[in-house]
């Protein structure tokens, strides 16, 4: 890169430049909306079971579970964390231990510790990454694997299965047609936007994302807010397993696998920018019904599992292409 | 050498954004040998108009030659080909390069096909020595000042034998004896034959180094003149199309009780014995040269970096600072140097830059930020020091200079503080902007507020400070009185040819 060349791309303070980057930005932004309704026309005319309230509560479901976790893992990307991949430990916690401890404590009490261990792991990621500035990838990977291993032995690496129906009664109710679980992923999703858009820990968080040292040179707590999403992530990564190992009634150490995948694939196809500063819930929601809506309609056509995760793949890639580009353009 | 030679035409310039004519009509004529200043506010056309020249936009209209022959240029590649290189006031280096590779950078020197390394270094260095750098190539770049990494810069451009060299207020980071320094620079480079275009702020030094001057206003070409003919009074004039009477007015003020007092401070490493105090209603100088320790001590205080040795007392009692956060709480605000790096949050409002804060006090108990009451901070503070545009839900990523950082003076008054430390306040702010600044600030200590500005700008010191302290190699000098105080004699205290154990004021 020469010096001229990077001069085309300093697009700081020109009034004038935001004119156009404004239309981009709003044609981002309409942009996944259209290719919402694309998705929803094409399932409709290719398969006549998509169209339908019985495929619809099926999608509503299963996204409910990553969704929760989706709420976290915003947090995480808008103050400049990069990922949670302890996301498949913490999910395992929170299903292994909300069945394992029934029996023994009783079922709300089992979910609540369930949760609140994950959230412990969500706060040593926390201080790994924010206090003692260890790269979040490497930090949350590392802890992801011991976890996962402390979690493996106390069970026995074997599969947990559930002892009280009533638990399951619950989570599998509805709510005026609507599954329990999907009423609980929206009451989150709500909170979560709440605090993010509303509060003054998300204007930290997205600040602390946007320019980490102005942030700390503004008197924001910019260590516990990084460390923050870390357990807010956490909190849902476990609260998500819980309800996970409840509708299963039965969790193995794995059954967390590929949700941190999931959840990153619909964060940043929802256009929430992975160098932080920007991002919302409802983007990151947006990005998560598009991804199931496609998965949906790729499994009802009946596309081979290796070319669905081909087709994801290239998502994330090019959202991320775009969120560069767009930055370049001072949009994002 | 051909001194009289045109170098660069560009004739009936023009370029429209979306909404905003930003440029029109400009004619710019440049000759080879000579060194031309581009003067103009922020938003006069500046920035536009070295766009163009460096090819990143296309003018519509206008035409531009080089040497004489009409070029066209599409991409910055295209201006590099013609000759034309760019030093910008952000430095395009790689820190963890040599010197010598971040000269060559791109352009590595190949013999037998392979990277020739000695070759390079050689190069490098007679370069360096060419232009009286004193800099070993072999360095890596990051172990270098500042000051020093803009020679590299400059080396760098001068390497690719370029015809036409552009500097973008390249003495903003530098003290001015290391500005005179690099004049000695660009006079050789001039003298060799190269067309220099000069853009700074810094009027003084336009006089001192530029043979013609161009001002712009308003995206128009207002005048071009020989640097001999016109004064730095008829500059500001013309760049602001009115008189600027004074340039930096001193507000009387009563000085009152001792505020903040700092004994004895080091942090080990960049400084060490920084003893001074600030009384309320008091400006008090901080200056030296860049790298002398200065902003070093300030992000000390606001708990940016950590104390080793010494004690911070506000109003009388000893205080601990170990974030920013407390700092705010003891009633220490600081306004940091780098605008863009420690600054703003560019993508954010106006409003949220400046209640970051006050944000916990502006909230509910459900942790809600009181849009209303957040608002109206916002407001008051855009009304008051006339931010433009008077629009707070405005990115302040898009605001000019000077407009930004009255936004972050307002983000810190909104705390309230008992002092509050200006780091550079008025760089990279054009002329309106930086009276308006200091306007501001005779208004606060007009108020009872005690001020610590740090600024290597000594018209500015001696213009607004009641005592300045002078900083070098990391000790202060004792507080020195504004009264019979002279530029000279602070750069001989900066530059060590005074002792610092002068006369207490």
């Amino acid at each position: 890169m020469t010096d001229i060349a990077a001069m085309g791309q300093t697009t700081k303070d020109t009034a004038r430049f935001s004119q156009g980057s404004r239309m981009v930005g709003l044609v981002s932004r309409a942009g996944l909306t259209l290719a919402i309704l694309a998705v929803i026309l094409y399932g409709s005319l290719a398969n006549p079971v998509f169209f339908t309230a019985g495929n619809f509560v099926n999608v509503l479901m299963s996204m409910s579970i990553v969704g929760i976790v989706v709420v976290g893992m915003t947090f995480v990307l808008v103050v400049g964390g990069m990922a949670d991949l302890s996301v498949p430990a913490t999910i395992a916690c929170g299903a292994i231990l909300s069945l394992a401890l029934q029996p023994y404590i009783g079922p709300v009490p089992a979910f609540a510790v369930a949760v609140l261990l994950a959230g412990l792991t969500g706060l040593v990621n926390g201080v790994l990454v924010g206090y003692v500035g260890i790269n979040p990838i490497i930090a949350t990977l590392g802890m992801g694997t011991i976890v996962l291993g402390i979690v493996q032995a106390a069970v026995g690496g074997v599969i947990v299965y559930g002892t009280d129906p009533s638990s399951a009664d619950f989570v599998k109710s509805r709510i005026l047609g609507v599954p329990m679980i999907a009423v609980i992923f929206i009451a989150i999703a709500i909170l979560g936007n709440f605090v993010l858009s509303r509060t003054f820990w998300g204007r930290w968080t997205i600040a602390t994302g946007g320019n980490y040292s102005a942030a700390q040179a503004s008197a924001v707590p910019v260590r516990a807010v990084r460390a923050g999403a870390f357990v807010i992530t956490a909190f849902a990564a476990g609260f998500s397993g819980g309800l996970l190992g409840l509708t299963l009634q039965s969790a193995r150490p794995l059954v967390g696998q590929g949700y941190e995948f999931s959840a990153i694939t619909a964060v940043v196809v929802g256009g929430v920018s992975i160098m932080g500063g920007f991002g919302s819930i409802p983007r990151a929601m947006a990005g998560l019904v598009f991804v199931q809506l496609l998965t949906n309609v790729m499994v009802l056509q009946g596309v081979r599992t290796p070319i669905q995760g081909f087709v994801l793949g290239l998502l994330i890639a090019g959202a991320v292409a775009l969120d560069i580009a767009l930055r370049k353009r001072g949009v994002a | 050498m051909a001194s009289a030679a045109s170098a660069l035409h560009m004739r009936g310039i023009g370029k429209v954004f979306p909404g905003v004519k930003a440029l029109s009509g400009v004619d710019l004529a440049v000759r080879f040998g000579t060194v031309h200043a581009i003067v103009g506010d922020n938003g006069a056309g500046k920035s536009t108009l070295m766009k163009i020249l460096s090819g990143a936009y296309a003018p519509t209209p206008g035409t531009i030659e080089v040497a004489g022959t009409e070029v066209r240029m599409k991409r910055p590649a295209d201006a590099q080909k013609l000759g034309i290189r760019m030093v910008h006031q952000e430095l395009n280096l790689v820190p963890d390069l040599t010197v010598a590779e971040n000269i060559f950078l791109g352009r590595m020197p190949r013999r037998l096909g392979f990277f020739d390394r000695g070759g390079m270094v050689r190069r490098a260095a007679a370069i360096l020595a060419e232009l009286g750098a004193a800099i070993d190539p072999q360095q890596r770049l990051g172990d270098l000042s500042i000051s020093q990494q803009q020679l590299v810069e400059i080396a760098k451009a001068y390497a690719a034998e370029p015809r036409i060299i552009v500097l973008d207020e390249p003495t903003s980071s530098l003290s001015e004896h290391e500005t005179a320094a690099l004049f000695r620079i660009l006079r050789k480079m001039r003298d060799a034959g190269i067309a220099i275009i000069y853009i700074s702020h810094r009027l003084k030094e336009v006089l001192d180094i530029a043979d013609e001057v161009t001002v712009l206003r308003d995206g128009a070409m207002i005048e071009t003149r020989p640097a001999s003919g016109i004064t730095a009074a008829e500059m500001i004039r013309l760049m602001v199309g009115r008189e600027v009477s004074n340039v930096f007015p001193k507000t009387p003020s009563t000085i009152g009780r001792q505020v903040l007092r700092v004994r004895n401070a080091g942090d080990g490493e960049r400084f060490h014995a920084i003893s001074f105090d600030v009384r309320a209603g008091e400006i008090l100088g901080l200056t030296g040269l860049v790298g002398a320790g200065r902003t070093e001590v300030a992000r000390a205080i606001f708990g940016l970096a950590p104390l080793t040795s010494g004690t911070v007392e506000i109003d009388g009692a000893p205080v601990t600072i170990g974030s920013p956060a407390a700092a705010a709480r003891a009633g220490i605000a600081y306004v940091p140097e780098d605008r863009k790096g420690d600054g703003i949050m560019p993508a954010m409002t106006v409003r949220e830059n400046i209640s970051l804060p006050v944000l916990r006090r502006l909230a509910n108990r459900f942790g809600r930020v009181r849009r209303g009451a957040e608002r109206e901070l916002a407001g008051t503070y855009v009304r008051k020091f006339s931010i433009v545009p008077p629009d707070g839900e405005r990115r302040i990523g898009l605001l000019s200079g000077g407009n930004q950082q009255k936004a972050v003076i307002s983000r810190w008054l909104a705390t309230d503080p008992k002092v509050l430390i200006l780091d550079e306040p008025t760089r990279g702010v054009d002329v309106g902007a930086k009276a308006e600044i200091h306007g501001i600030i005779g208004q606060l200590v007009a108020n009872g507020m005690a001020v610590v500005m740090i600024s290597s700008e000594l018209p500015e010191i001696m213009g607004v400070c009641d005592r300045v302290v002078v900083m070098r190699d990391g000790r202060a000098s004792v507080p020195l009185a504004r009264e019979g105080l002279t530029e000279e004699r602070i750069m001989a205290l900066a530059t060590g040819e005074e002792s610092a154990e002068g006369e207490a004021a």
